[in-house]
């Protein structure tokens, strides 16, 4: 073998320039000049063969004939007539597959971002039977539209990928995209597999449409286009109800078996995956994610949607810590990532998730093979690595019968490295379809190293480093002589050196080329001008390391914690048996306040409140005495904890869209607002539009996830909204939707519900059609949007009406009666004072602030007496906070009441906890302190509604999820941490620099109920009464915005 | 006794008398004629601690205090047994008066266009009979500083008594002070931030530049004065003046710990004196802020922690540790309508380890040395004005918390306002 591999290395390096084997004519393509007959018989021998994961061959053979391999012969035999390339010292890897690319077809245009001059655009334009929303793309096959495009082939190549599965990254449903080789060939010659999966995301892309423009909008949009699919297939070939014939539409046509065609759907962080999981899961569809390199974050959760990956690879730069100070603009959250990420691959392994890489998302491709060698010294097994880079993204590209493997059958799709891919090899050349790409000029030969000489009879040593600038010496014992003139090409190496110390005066030239592995061949030319021939022979050296080795376990200086911020938990709270001991126990309930009282709890559940209770045999006892209980506060009206958009205020009537699709619960608002007392928030959308969307109430179990969060007990809710921000008052963009007074908004409100009652109607005329009628017609449309409000005309779903001033009140309760459905609760209503006789004969419930006003007109009437002055005549009242810094001490709130109207102490105490629980009708587990109900309750040094009170402990359930003792015993703890990771990073040097720079979770912003915002177009413009939320926020006053 | 009810019964009327609820219909308070005598209440006198006892005034100013006070024979004499006496809150930092309805373009009268606006003051704009300012009397508050608002070089704030025909019968003291906002320090965080990290530090050396220019400029413009070499006045620097001269101080709003330290930097380099507002990070530094004599008047007692791993009571916690390190504050409400909870921040403070001593003096004493007008405001002390509000219990505590009867300078105010009317009117219903 010593003769050979120079060999290998020539022919390799010829192979890049001369093109053997097939022309680019397809079968169809008349030949008009000569026809090209090159034989395309090719053998690689003499290769380290990693056919597939797990499997290596030594010393084989791969015979290549018309662009696929026709055999892999173990001993290394050629065919006759095969032109054989000696591949020794090489590794041949199948070539790689990325599952999600955008290669070879047409970018999207830029959307244009809002122009506050420019009226918003509602429809989309229609052609070809598309969508309504210009955001789905689902009728596109994106193999249509493919042709070769060579610069961004290179890209690909030169880290070793030879097919991806492709389609333009733009909106919602984005087509199918096709799977393909990056062959330099006419696209016919591409093709691997021409319709390959649906890819879609939450993002609309480069759609101007205003809907949606939040993620629930989104999800709202995806759930509605999946059914009208499922509908779309069975009204084929029947009737509609009301006799009209079905409507072609090209994009539900595209969406038929989306099963089998696979979806691909790109994620921004780990509860996107869990988000999209579960709306394609309502049609029983799978989905593969692409990642975005937290998943690790949640992995638990990750693996139960049973679902591929596809991860890019992009880890982050460390945040900049280098000026003083400046780590008071780093999360601690933004550290720890850093130093996890190039973990997530070996996580997601561990968790048994297949996964597949992906180029997408990096910022330069140059970090793809170092990151994979970090992913690597970070714990992910070669084998996985190679099967993400294989195996796994061919099933994901569903070309795995014919790619991903060397294998006899396999298109010869090959990557040839010099060393190990995972430790420190290098990408020599990328084979698709039987012919080369040269990656990089040959290097062959490895100078670098100790070589022993003879130089005119006196024995010396040679030193080789080579490098960004190549050096070495000649020595002899301790005598040292630098070299000078040294020059390297690809296997030439020259050098000067004056040797008078060594005896032998003048300067000496040498020239040496590769002659074996074990020595440099060449000659050298004396002072005097004379050759003469030399041998350099190389030193043993020891193996290198790092092909040897293992990696070391990476060490973490960081904690993983749900969530992943400093705040988090290492697991959420649980349950225990407890009770409580000598406290003043104010139960909101008819036994009033209990002084020396006790309480236990029992899985969760208040057991017995009462005085003088004996601890039961291993129950923990919690001494409370001169502490106050009370019931854990319930907030009627909250935004926290939700992701990307409170509003989705772009349509008028917005009924279909879910809070509770979009619950956050690494918002650091729950845990802040655990501890001022709060255990259960009413999560609403905001109050663009007159009917907004489904509310979700989530108990505060800080550490679990968005399930985890939801409070499922409670019955459906709907935020609808009256008033200036309903017609856009004080928006700043061109007013164009209707409505724009007070009159359109009870017009629309009537419209609509009328509508779902006939919506009601046809679905109820259907079910009642007999066997033979409902086969010949088709079923109706479910429509999301009127069966929200269908669900209100039912009395199952209860709607929280935001609302001002007495005028929209009336209106809004008489249009209900007129249509026969009854206002649950009405929030804000600041001028309830006004009609609480109508509000009390209504049955409505109100809940409202205890002091806010003057911030806008239809606030200017406000009172700080509204609660007493509604209860007064009867109507039940909660106060509410709107707001994540008020949440955080709505015992202030209330006990405004006793001091502006002398309400009874434990009444106030009821507006922030029974009596919302009454509006929720939740009251039957939580509210109140009484046998039976969940164990929410909170610990207080003093009486409750003093401003001297000081939250203790938080429990929910039995569970305790604040505790102000271990709060203050963990700061530390965070700050240790955080210093910890800035010597890390500090440590790192300029290697911390490397990475991407947008690569962080950004920190969702405090939600207002009129926060309107596209989350998807324009993050930079938003409307101009949105940006006096940042001036405000900015100097520091408070609220003002409801 | 009787003179209590005949008092009360005359604010009730006033009050009735005048009730078509529309504009601010409640009458300022006339001079005082006799002498009062709060009798038998709590005096929390701030300047010397809780006395039992009575407390005279006359022509406008404390007269006596004490167990045992000399009452002249035409004393009006209030029995407030049970009561609590505070010199009247003094609210820093707001935009009282010259901001009624935020949402509503043509109420705001905060901000000035340009970047550097000194020759503004906030007092010519104030409006005395704005809808709001009653209700932030009824909380206890007597005085409060009107800030400008504004980008670097806002312009100068006035202390105003809350309770005036207009504002040269509010005006305390005009032009206390010139106010600076701090440019932007570090990295946005932003959601919305769209500039790079070198874009921002740019834009914040361009501010930084533009206020150490002005400063420059002011100061030639100074010393151009004090030669006699100024032929043409500039409103601006005139403005600007008692800055050199030490007549008007420097209030600086900073919040991040980076620009208060550049703050403080500035002010010794300026050789001026510095108050920082807001202060949000101040409790980093209080060490040197005490060690430096630099008045604080924090204004987030109940702000939510400006970084996400910083502890939940953070804000809460600051005044407790401003007070422990020596540092010389006062508690601020920043805004208008919502300026009536002053007392009850000042009580969360206390929940958070602040004693409630020093509660008290930062919305009383504190605020009035910090105007400069601790001569006359901020403690119940003879030979002080009579601004001070009686109390049914502790005016920090929302439970206690109940204004019975307000003076300022002497003068009976009246405690009605249009939130009241509205409830007493829809009673009727």
């Amino acid at each position: 073998m010593i003769g050979n591999w120079r060999i290998a290395s020539c022919v390799l390096a010829a192979l890049g320039t001369v093109a053997v084997g097939h022309s680019h004519a397809s079968q169809t393509t008349p030949v008009r000049g000569l026809h090209d007959n090159s034989p395309s018989l090719v053998a690689l021998q003499n290769a380290t063969v990693v056919a597939q994961p797990g499997e290596q061959l030594e010393n084989a053979t791969i015979v290549i004939e018309n662009g696929k391999i026709t055999a892999v012969n173990r001993n290394n035999s050629a065919p006759a007539g095969a032109r054989i390339v000696d591949a020794a010292g090489y590794t041949i890897y199948p070539g790689f597959i990325d599952p999600y690319s955008n290669y070879g077809v047409p970018q999207p245009g830029q959307a244009e971002r809002y122009r506050r001059d420019r009226p918003a655009q509602y429809d989309n334009p229609r052609s070809g039977g598309n969508a309504s929303n210009a955001a789905i793309h689902s009728q596109t096959n994106w193999v249509d539209h493919l042709s070769h495009q060579g610069d961004a082939a290179k890209a690909y190549l030169e880290q070793g990928f030879t097919t991806v599965q492709s389609a333009r990254m733009d909106g919602i449903f984005r087509g199918r995209a096709t799977t393909i080789s990056l062959a330099n060939d006419i696209p016919n010659q591409l093709v691997y597999r021409p319709r390959a999966a649906q890819f879609a995301s939450f993002d609309k892309g480069s759609s101007e449409q205003q809907y949606p423009a939040s993620l629930m909008g989104s999800i709202a949009l995806i759930r509605q286009t999946l059914s009208d699919a499922r509908w779309y297939n069975e009204a084929q070939g029947r009737t509609l109800g009301d006799g009209s014939v079905l409507e072609y539409n090209a994009a539900l046509a595209g969406l038929q078996n989306l099963a089998d065609q696979g979806v691909i759907f790109e994620t921004s962080d780990e509860h996107d995956v869990l988000r999209a999981h579960q709306v394609f899961q309502e049609f029983d569809i799978p989905v593969t994610f692409v990642g975005s390199g937290y998943e690790y974050a949640r992995i638990d959760d990750m693996r139960a949607t049973s679902s591929r990956f596809v991860v890019p690879l992009n880890f982050p730069a460390a945040p900049d810590v280098s000026a003083e100070f400046a780590e008071l603009d780093v999360d601690l959250g933004h550290l720890r990532h850093w130093e996890r990420a190039p973990g997530n691959p070996a996580q997601l392994a561990a968790a048994g998730i297949d996964f597949a890489f992906t180029l997408h998302g990096l910022e330069s491709r140059k970090d793809f093979l170092p990151n994979l060698r970090k992913a690597v010294a970070h714990g992910l097994g070669r084998d996985t690595a190679l099967a993400a880079l294989t195996t796994q993204a061919a099933r994901i590209a569903g070309v795995e019968e014919t790619s991903g493997r060397i294998s006899a059958g396999y298109h010869a799709d090959l990557v040839i490295t010099r060393g190990d891919l995972f430790a420190d090899g290098e990408i020599v050349s990328v084979w698709t379809q039987g012919r080369e790409h040269v990656i990089q000029p040959m290097h062959p030969t490895q100078f670098a190293g100790e070589y022993e000489l003879n130089v005119g009879g006196q024995s010396l040593n040679l030193q080789i480093n080579t490098g960004a600038r190549d050096r070495g010496q000649l020595s002899q014992a301790d005598t040292r002589v630098d070299l000078a003139h040294v020059r390297r090409d690809a296997d030439t190496l020259s050098f000067a050196a004056q040797l008078e110390e060594f005896g032998l005066a003048g300067v000496y030239r040498f020239t040496v080329r590769a002659g074996s592995r074990e020595y440099l061949r060449g000659s050298y030319t004396d002072p005097e001008g004379r050759s003469h021939a030399i041998r350099a022979i190389r030193q043993q050296q020891e193996e290198s390391s790092a092909t040897a080795q293992e990696p070391a376990q990476i060490e973490y200086v960081s904690r993983l914690s749900f969530p992943n911020i400093g705040l988090g938990v290492d697991a959420p709270a649980q349950a225990r048996n407890l009770i409580i001991k000598n406290a003043t126990i104010w139960t909101s309930s008819d036994a009033g306040i209990i002084e020396n009282a006790d309480m236990i709890v029992r899985d969760g559940r208040i057991v017995r409140v009462g005085q003088g209770l004996s601890t039961p045999r291993g129950y923990t006892e919690i001494d409370a005495t001169g502490m106050h209980v009370t019931p854990g506060i319930v907030d009627e009206h909250s935004h926290i904890a939700i992701a990307r958009g409170v509003n989705e205020g772009t349509e008028a009537i917005t009924s279909e869209v879910r809070i509770g699709d979009v619950v956050n619960p690494d918002d650091v608002h729950i845990y802040r607002s655990l501890a001022g007392g709060t255990t259960v928030a009413h999560l609403l959308h905001g109050s663009a539009n007159p009917i907004g969307g489904q509310g979700q109430n989530i108990k505060l179990r800080w550490g679990q996830n968005a399930e985890g969060l939801k409070f499922t007990e409670t019955p459906p809710t709907i935020k609808m909204a009256l008033g200036e921000n309903v017609k856009q008052s004080n928006w700043g963009i061109t007013n164009n939707r209707y409505p724009q007074t007070r009159m359109g908004v009870d017009a629309i409100i009537h419209d609509f519900f009328r509508t779902a009652r006939e919506y009601q109607q046809a679905h109820d005329d259907y079910a009642n059609l007999n066997r033979r009628e409902r086969n010949r017609t088709a079923p109706p449309r479910r429509d999301y949007r009127l069966e929200a409000l269908a669900e209100i005309l039912a009395e199952q779903r209860h709607i929280h009406a935001h609302s001002y001033v007495a005028s929209e009140v009336v209106a809004l309760m008489q249009t209900a009666e007129e249509l026969g459905f009854n206002i649950h609760t009405f929030t804000h209503i600041l001028e309830g004072y006004k009609v609480a006789p109508e509000m009390a004969a209504h049955g409505a419930r109100a809940s409202t602030f205890a002091d806010w006003w003057a911030f806008k007109i239809e606030a200017f009437d406000a009172i700080p007496y509204n609660a007493c002055a509604m209860m007064d005549q009867g109507v039940l009242t909660s106060l509410n906070s709107d707001s994540n810094d008020l949440q955080r001490r709505m015992n202030i709130e209330a006990a405004k009441s006793v001091r502006y109207c002398g309400m009874d102490e434990q009444e106030a105490l009821k507006m922030i906890t029974l009596y919302p629980a009454m509006q929720l009708e939740i009251a039957d587990l939580v509210g109140s302190l009484e046998a039976g109900k969940h164990a929410d309750f909170v610990l207080w040094n003093a009486h409750p509604l003093s401003a001297y009170a000081q939250v203790q402990q938080t429990w929910i359930e039995g569970a305790k999820y604040f505790d102000r003792e271990q709060d203050l015993a963990r700061r530390a703890e965070i700050e240790s941490e955080r210093q910890q990771l800035v010597q890390r990073v500090l440590d790192a040097g300029s290697d911390a620099l490397r990475g991407s720079r947008a690569n962080y979770r950004e920190q969702q912003p405090s939600w207002h109920c009129d926060t309107d915002h596209d989350v998807w177009r324009d993050h930079a413009l938003h409307s101009e009464h949105f940006g006096q939320h940042l001036m405000h926020s900015h100097s520091h006053s408070h609220g003002g915005h409801h | 006794m009787k003179y209590s009810l005949s008092l009360l019964s005359a604010a009730l009327l006033a009050a009735s008398a005048a009730l078509p609820a529309h504009a601010n219909n409640i009458v300022p308070g006339s001079a005082q004629e006799r002498p009062i005598v709060l009798q038998g209440g709590t005096l929390m006198t701030v300047s010397h601690g809780q006395v039992e006892g009575d407390l005279l005034f006359e022509d406008g100013r404390i007269t006596a205090i004490g167990a045992q006070i000399e009452r002249p024979d035409n004393a009006q004499v209030i029995d407030i047994t049970g009561h609590h006496v505070y010199p009247g809150l003094i609210a820093l930092d707001t935009t009282l008066g010259i901001l009624e309805i935020s949402a509503v373009r043509a109420t705001v009268d905060t901000n000035e266009v340009g970047l550097v606006t000194p020759e503004v003051s906030t007092h010519t704009a104030y409006n005395a009979d704005s809808q709001i300012i009653p209700t932030i009397r009824y909380n206890g508050i007597t005085h409060a500083q009107v800030v400008p608002q504004g980008n670097l070089v806002r312009g100068s704030s006035s202390l105003l008594n809350l309770d005036a025909w207009n504002h040269s019968d509010a005006l305390t003291r005009a032009d206390v002070a010139m106010h600076v906002t701090w440019p932007a320090v570090g990295l946005s965080r932003s959601p919305w931030e769209r500039r790079s990290a070198e874009e921002q530090r740019r834009a914040q050396q361009e501010m930084r530049d533009a206020l150490t220019q002005t400063f420059t400029t002011a100061r030639a413009y100074h010393t151009a004065k004090q030669a006699g070499s100024v032929s043409r006045e500039d409103v601006r620097w005139e403005a600007m003046l008692g800055l050199f001269d030490g007549t008007k101080a420097l209030h600086v709003h900073a919040d991040d710990r980076r620009q208060i330290s550049q703050a403080l930097e500035f002010a010794d380099e300026q050789g001026v004196d510095v108050v920082i507002v807001g202060g949000r990070d101040a409790w980093m530094l209080a060490d040197e802020l005490a060690a430096r004599d630099v008045a604080v008047v924090f204004g987030d007692a109940y702000g939510l922690p400006a970084r996400v791993d910083e502890a939940y009571d953070t804000a809460f916690a600051t005044p407790a540790k401003l007070a422990a390190a020596g540092v010389d504050f006062a508690i601020a409400y920043p805004g208008n309508w919502d300026t009536r909870n002053l007392a009850f921040a000042a009580g969360h403070a206390v929940a958070f380890g602040l004693d409630h001593a020093t509660a008290l003096y930062s919305v009383t004493l504190g605020p009035a040395k910090i105007m400069g007008v601790e001569q006359d405001l901020g403690s119940l002390e003879v030979g002080k004005s009579a601004s001070l509000v009686v109390s049914r219990g502790d005016i920090l505590d929302p439970l206690t918390h109940s204004v019975e009867y307000m003076f300022i300078d002497g003068r009976l105010v009246e405690m009605d306002n249009k939130q009241r009317q509205l409830w007493h009117k829809y009673q009727q219903r």
